[in-house]
């Protein structure tokens, strides 16, 4: 039996404001004036209408049909619970349907979803996780049990502490980089850490995110038989499927077929004998390591370079994070909590995100999902903000 | 292929992109194996090409920029005498076998029509900028609009320098866009050396080019840094934009050089920190190529058609001097912005060759000889 199992990362930025280097130290209203609140609410209503509505409801038919048969995991941010509750709190009455199902699963992860992972040392992130925590016990009553760093973000260190914080399982990329000739499709354990890592199959799951609407792609098009086949044919315990939810209906639009995709999807699955669906949790617990990896430097889910230069591959992404890291102290000093979020807001990847430089092909990618038209715009514009920041605790 | 091209002007004597674009288009064509004569008004400087495939023939004389005004004092009178005069020369001294003849924009457009009947050989027309370019959309002149719409009218294949060209042909001219090309400008990089604090704005100082505004960002830019502007090219605004530098009290920061030789120009690319062109209307800028080229962090305006290639400079709207303020204390400022700029630049630049704009030209020409 090889199980399936689909996981859903669920997120949404709070975009920050157009600042100029003239309201630095200007800026005597709220500090909320850092973000840009009708832009973030135009989104996150039309990606609530294109994807996390019809979406949800879809995931929550399928699995009363299929009698919890189909199951399916998500990571849900702060940042997007908060959208919800804000703007659309029926949102979270459908996850809480799907949570009572028991076909669902809930992941941790740092609730700004963050790059805390990457400071020098990990307070800050295991405060991060621990909100994220909280937050998902407030909204749903549930305790997660397997955890995922933002965009994947992984290395020996965050294992050992997601071990030490009691997660029985960490989620990162199934690279070649830790794997060598070894298959995605097993549990491994970290080599310094006794906690199982579910490694995602990135070649399928971008088949899902990536191509699925690609006309030049040999595989298109993709129909949910043909996809179950190439499932049923794989070797190995287990499957994982990792993607950004806004695939469904926002990177992928209706037009494109995706919802018709993942509506037979569970059915064409179930008539393979050798296939089941599993959430993280249970797929921790069914299946033992066959192996250990050993990641002193650390991986990620993005671009080709599966690292973390999407975020800290040029001059002004280390130059921003350095100066975000290199100020926390003097916030949390201050004991002011309206800062200190503020200050946690802007560690989100994404900001950091808009202002990479790579490459052409994964610069495209970028382009798509900043609100700014050149990176340059968004280091300006987030330093210009980091510095007012600054002077409120000089 | 033998090409006839005829030109106004041809490094060191030139004042513009087109004797720019002239210099790099011509030596890569004949090093391509074409045959070119090019053909310009006599010069006080002994011009030769060392390429046995260049020949660069000087007709008859004058004085004339091909961006005067009609409306200068000097000019006025013998303006469009000298064009006439200069256009009736190419004619009668234009012969031979050539299979097509190349002119650039305006002041050749007469000659380059009358050639092509008279011969029966194609005619190819690079448009390097427009009468509402060089009016800034303000009053342009009827009567160089209507030699450029003949020309257009007449030629067999158009170069722009842009999209944005190729549109104001299209809509502003009623030209048939099929005949169009987008060959859009190279440079010869610079090279880098030592930043001084500096803050440039490089060209003629006409409305064209926007240079009260580059003040107006100055004066912004003081209020909360402390640098040096400096304005070099010479331009019936000068008299005004110092005026205003007085007026605005920052005439103890700004510097006009009036005009500048070769050597002075690249060395003021190379040691300024911040490279600003705040055109008007700009059909693609070159200058900004050359400033990047020369390590030099730029911000162009949005409309230039060296934005719709350029990926790795700012962008602002000419007439938005806040936000110009803001990008050049954010490049004064924020070294990590200079440097990784510079960096992904680097790379990006090296698309920009005459030999690429050569070998568009060529295709241009296959279609047609």
């Amino acid at each position: 039996m090889t199980s399936v199992c689909f996981y859903f990362e669920v997120h949404q930025p709070m975009r920050l404001n157009r600042f100029s280097v003239f309201n630095i130290g200007n800026n005597n209203n709220s500090i909320s004036s850092y973000f840009d609140h009708e832009l973030n609410k135009n989104i996150f209503e039309k990606v609530a209408k294109k994807c996390y509505i019809p979406m949800t409801q879809l995931l929550l038919d399928l699995i009363r049909k299929y009698d919890a048969k189909f199951k399916v995991s998500f990571s849900l941010t702060g940042t997007f619970v908060e959208y919800c509750e804000r703007y659309m709190p029926s949102i979270l009455d459908i996850f809480r349907d799907l949570l009572k199902t028991g076909a669902v699963d809930l992941i941790e992860e740092t609730y700004f979803h963050s790059l805390s992972g990457l400071y020098d040392t990990l307070d800050e992130f295991e405060e991060q996780v621990h909100m994220h925590s909280q937050m998902i016990k407030r909204i749903f009553g549930y305790k997660p049990r397997v955890f995922r760093n933002t965009e994947a973000i992984y290395d020996n260190r965050i294992a050992k502490k997601i071990e030490e914080l009691g997660y029985r399982g960490i989620i990162t990329e199934g690279t070649e980089k830790i794997l060598g000739w070894r298959s995605p499709n097993f549990i491994y354990k970290p080599v310094n850490a006794n906690i199982k890592v579910l490694l995602r199959h990135y070649k399928l799951s971008d088949d899902v995110g990536f191509r699925f609407s690609a006309h030049g792609w040999p595989g298109f098009p993709l129909t949910a038989d043909k996809y179950a086949r190439w499932l049923s044919s794989c070797e190995g315990h287990l499957i994982n499927l990792f993607m950004d939810y806004e695939t469904f209906g926002e990177h992928q639009w209706t037009e494109t077929g995706i919802f018709d995709f993942v509506k037979h999807l569970p059915g064409e699955v179930l008539n393979h004998e050798n296939l089941d669906f599993v959430t993280v949790s249970e797929a921790v617990e069914r299946y033992d390591p066959v192996g250990e990896i050993d990641v002193p430097w650390a991986i990620s889910w993005a671009d080709e370079d599966r690292d973390v230069s999407t975020w800290l591959g040029n001059d002004m992404q280390i130059t921003c994070f350095n100066e975000l890291k290199d100020i926390g102290q003097r916030i949390k000093d201050t004991g002011d909590k309206d800062l200190l979020y503020i200050w946690r807001l802007l560690s989100t990847s994404d900001h950091f995100y808009y202002f990479s430089t790579k490459g052409f092909e994964d610069g495209n990618v970028h382009a798509y999902f900043s609100p700014y038209d050149v990176p340059y715009e968004g280091f300006i514009n987030y330093m210009n903000i980091l510095q007012d920041l600054k002077q409120k605790v000089l | 292929m033998r090409v006839a091209m005829i030109g106004w002007e041809y490094p060191p004597f030139k004042v513009g992109g087109l004797g720019t674009h002239c210099y790099g288009l011509t030596r890569s064509l004949a090093d391509k194996n074409l045959k070119i004569d090019f053909y310009m008004p006599k010069t006080k400087h002994k011009l030769s090409s060392g390429n046995k495939n260049l020949k660069i023939i000087e007709v008859g004389e004058t004085e004339i920029f091909p961006y005067d005004r009609p409306e200068d004092k000097e000019l006025a009178g013998r303006f469009f005498e000298s064009v006439y005069r200069y256009n009736d020369l190419l004619v009668q001294r234009i012969k031979g076998n050539y299979d097509l003849i190349h002119c650039h924009d305006w002041l050749t457009m007469k000659a380059g029509i009358a050639l092509k009947e008279k011969m029966g050989i194609p005619l190819v027309l690079t448009v390097h900028s427009t009468e509402y370019d060089r009016s800034g959309w303000i009053y342009p002149n009827e009567w160089f609009i209507s030699i450029e719409r003949e020309g257009m009218e007449k030629a067999d294949r158009i170069i722009a320098v842009s999209y944005f060209t190729k549109r104001v042909i299209v809509e502003q001219y009623g030209i048939n866009p099929d005949k169009i090309f987008v060959v859009h400008n190279a440079v010869y990089p610079i090279g880098e050396s030592e930043k001084k604090k500096i803050v440039l704005f490089l060209g003629r100082l006409t409305i064209q080019k926007g240079p009260e505004f580059f003040l107006k960002a100055a004066k912004k830019v003081l209020e909360h840094e402390d640098t040096r502007f400096v304005v070099a090219g010479m331009g019936d605004m000068l008299p005004n934009l110092i005026t205003q530098a007085i007026h605005m009290g920052i005439a103890n920061k700004v510097i006009f050089t009036g005009k500048l030789t070769e050597d002075e120009v690249k060395h003021i690319y190379k040691i300024s920190s911040v490279y600003v062109m705040p055109s008007v209307s700009e059909p693609f800028g070159i200058t900004a190529l050359e400033a990047i080229s020369a390590g030099t962090p730029t911000i162009v305006s949005k409309t230039a058609g060296v934005s719709e290639v350029f990926k790795n400079c700012l962008k602002v709207d000419f007439w938005d001097t806040d936000e110009m303020a803001n990008k050049i204390i954010a490049l004064l400022r924020y070294d990590a912005l200079r440097t990784t700029m510079n960096k992904q630049s680097k790379n990006e630049i090296e698309l920009f060759t005459w030999d690429r704009v050569a070998d568009k030209t060529i295709d241009v020409y296959r279609g047609i000889a």
